[in-house]
């Protein structure tokens, strides 16, 4: 029965419950072997930047910037590239300017006292112009295949996005429930005072995660770029509304303090699966967005009626 | 153990009503003073920026973001995590209907705006119903209809192939809304966006509703106490989001003679930026309906005297962001100055 009561239960119900609808639908095809791999690898930047985006929101935090650091690692790093640099040094590059960019926000938000939504507004806003400055409003495409290797790579037929994502959500669940920096998070998002008086490093612990979300967002715009080919200006826009609903969905209280990252990965995959369907089914894709946004009032709502059912 | 309580509350909010009135003070004089050195400095570098065609069109484009952000810092300002993502949806769905119901069914155009208008109404009366009823925290809620509202209006814009399609064939009367002025002062200015500013001006400062609104963002549970319906308050102030996105829909549809489904596309965050530099305190309590008012113009007077002067407008989003930032660090220098 307690198992019931877990909003991760609640939605692998819905999960399983709408691939034998679809699959139903559309006479077997949707859960065909090469179906699946497409979900699983279209979820995939979305589970690793929900990795950081659950760490950040746990602490009562959110980042809204996630989305333009996707588009301004994914746009600088193709622009290296056709340059002629090599690309394993690109994705160093890459990476070491997610974790600047996330080390700005966390600058804002803990030595400013800015509140975090605000911070990262403004800095969404900033680094959305420097992808423009950076590309001058062109496409970037004819990028070696190294470089999006991340994201089109394979190791035995199975796409090796899919092992990088399973490798970080299976560190990250261990990293959240075993080692100290893991649990101090949950303890600043429990209380920030409390967690400060019994000797937690709060100030560290915020720089620390706001900095390793931007090193997975990072990641995610290499995978992003190696599934499309091509980046463009708007890379990555809309992208931090979805990584914050797959966090909501997966059971992150938006108001800190608990959530998980296997919650996440399930939030991102019922995303991924109701995508996927309705194009397969033949419903207009113009009524994705409306079954989406139906879908996370009916989750929370089910999941606010059994815990106030707990509480009676 | 009743006084103990009691006290503290009068306490508390002996302070808080202080520190928020010194704020106040500040953002006001804060936000002038930037658009008095900023206008200078455009009017002396920017090429036609001080003539009356350019303030003109400063004062229309304002309007719209305007509307959405004095929404906006009302939502805020009730607390609980109060915001609206979903007032760019609301704004296309509300465009969409009036669209369609004139061009496309041929029905009255003040019917048209009416029902428009309503739709818009409703569509905030539902995300407060959500958020007080169902206990959705409102970043949520207003996700999901954000999501929710936007299909909608594809939908309803949608022709017999399946595609969306943008509707133009408004009467010319239609045009007055966006596109007309009253001694040169183009018209939903004036006689929108000003009275409505000065409206929810007196709501917030001069009524018991908005007392208990700010009571209610600075303190829920002492509000509850205290015999102030939370719920209702909640509620209205989703709802009055809602109308104010679809008086924008009116004046954006009127403005460029056609209704788009995307055409509140990233308005969101913008409007909430502009409420935030307007002062609005996030985490509830505090709405200066006036620095809001000042911030959207100041906002709009930025980015067209940028453009004048010759800066790229990919940069429109950047310079919000440092705006919004240089404020708030402005504001912190300022809050320990005088404490």
């Amino acid at each position: 029965m307690q198992l019931f009561k877990r909003r991760e239960s609640v939605i692998l119900f819905f999960i399983v419950a709408l691939i034998i609808l679809f699959s139903i639908v559309t006479s077997g095809r949707f859960a065909s072997y090469s179906n699946i791999t497409q979900i699983l690898v279209s979820a995939v930047p979305i589970i690793i930047s929900s990795i950081g985006m659950t760490m950040i929101i746990v602490t009562a935090g959110i980042d809204v910037s996630a989305g333009s650091i996707v588009g301004l690692v994914g746009m600088t790093v193709s622009i290296l590239s056709l340059q002629g640099i090599w690309s394993p040094y690109d994705w160093i590059i890459g990476i070491l300017l997610g974790a600047l960019l996330g080390f700005f926000n966390a600058l804002l938000i803990w030595n400013l006292k800015i509140a975090p939504i605000i911070a990262t507004l403004a800095t969404m806003g900033i680094y959305r112009s420097l992808v423009f400055t950076v590309s001058g409003g062109r496409w970037a495409i004819g990028m070696p295949s190294l470089l999006l290797w991340i994201g089109s790579g394979t190791i035995f037929n199975i796409p090796f996005s899919i092992f990088l994502m399973l490798a970080f959500v299976i560190y990250f669940t261990y990293f959240m429930s075993r080692r100290v920096i893991g649990r101090n998070i949950y303890a600043i998002g429990n209380n920030i005072e409390a967690a400060r008086i019994s000797g937690v490093p709060v100030g560290k612990t915020i720089f620390f995660i706001y900095t390793l979300a931007g090193v997975l967002y990072a990641i995610s715009a290499f995978a992003i770029l190696g599934r499309t080919g091509l980046a463009q200006s708007t890379m990555g826009t809309g992208f931090e509304l979805e990584v914050i609903a797959a966090v909501v969905i997966g059971g992150t209280n938006i108001l800190g303090g608990e959530g998980t990252i296997v919650g996440s990965l399930i939030g991102a995959l019922l995303v991924a699966v109701i995508k996927d369907g309705i194009v397969l089914s033949n419903i207009p894709p113009l009524l994705t967005d409306f079954v989406l946004g139906a879908l996370i009032l009916i989750v929370i709502s089910i999941d606010v009626i059994l815990k106030r059912r707990e509480i009676a | 153990m009743i006084n103990l309580i009691k006290n503290t509350v009068i306490n508390k909010d002996n302070e808080k009503v202080s520190i928020t009135s010194i704020i106040f003070l500040n953002r006001k004089f804060l936000l002038l003073s930037l658009f008095i050195v900023i206008y200078a400095f455009f009017a002396i570098f920017a090429h036609n920026f001080n003539s009356i065609q350019n303030i003109e069109s400063i004062m229309v484009f304002s309007v719209e973001i305007g509307l959405l952000a004095l929404g906006e810092t009302l939502v805020i300002a009730s607390g609980f995590g109060g915001i609206d993502l979903s007032v760019g949806s609301m704004l296309g769905l509300s465009a969409i209907v009036i669209g369609e119901l004139i061009g496309k069914f041929g029905l009255n155009m003040w019917l048209a705006i009416i029902i428009g208008l309503i739709v818009g109404t409703g569509g905030g009366l539902f995300n407060g119903l959500m958020i007080v009823y169902a206990k959705i925290p409102p970043l949520l809620t207003t996700l999901a209809t954000m999501y929710l509202y936007s299909s909608l209006a594809l939908l309803f814009s949608m022709d017999q192939y399946g595609n969306a399609m943008p509707i133009s064939n408004f009467p010319s009367i239609y045009s007055i809304f966006g596109q007309s002025s009253v001694l040169g002062i183009p018209l939903q200015f004036i006689l929108i966006f000003v009275p409505i500013t000065i409206i929810l001006y007196l709501l917030v400062q001069k009524t018991i509703f908005g007392k208990h609104l700010l009571s209610t963002g600075t303190d829920e549970v002492v509000s509850k106490l205290s015999g102030i319906n939370v719920n209702k308050i909640r509620i209205w102030v989703y709802t009055i989001s809602g109308l104010l996105a679809a008086v924008a829909a009116l004046v954006e549809t009127s403005r460029i003679a056609s209704a788009r489904p995307d055409l509140g596309l990233n308005m969101n965050l913008e409007a909430i930026t502009i409420s935030v530099l307007g002062g609005t305190y996030i985490f509830g309590g505090s709405a200066d309906i006036m620095a809001v008012f000042i911030a959207s113009v100041l906002v709009i007077m930025l980015d067209n005297g940028l453009f004048l002067v010759g800066v790229n407008t990919i940069w429109q989003t950047g310079a919000l962001g440092f705006l919004l930032i240089g404020a708030l660090i402005l504001d912190l220098v300022i809050r320990r100055r005088s404490s």
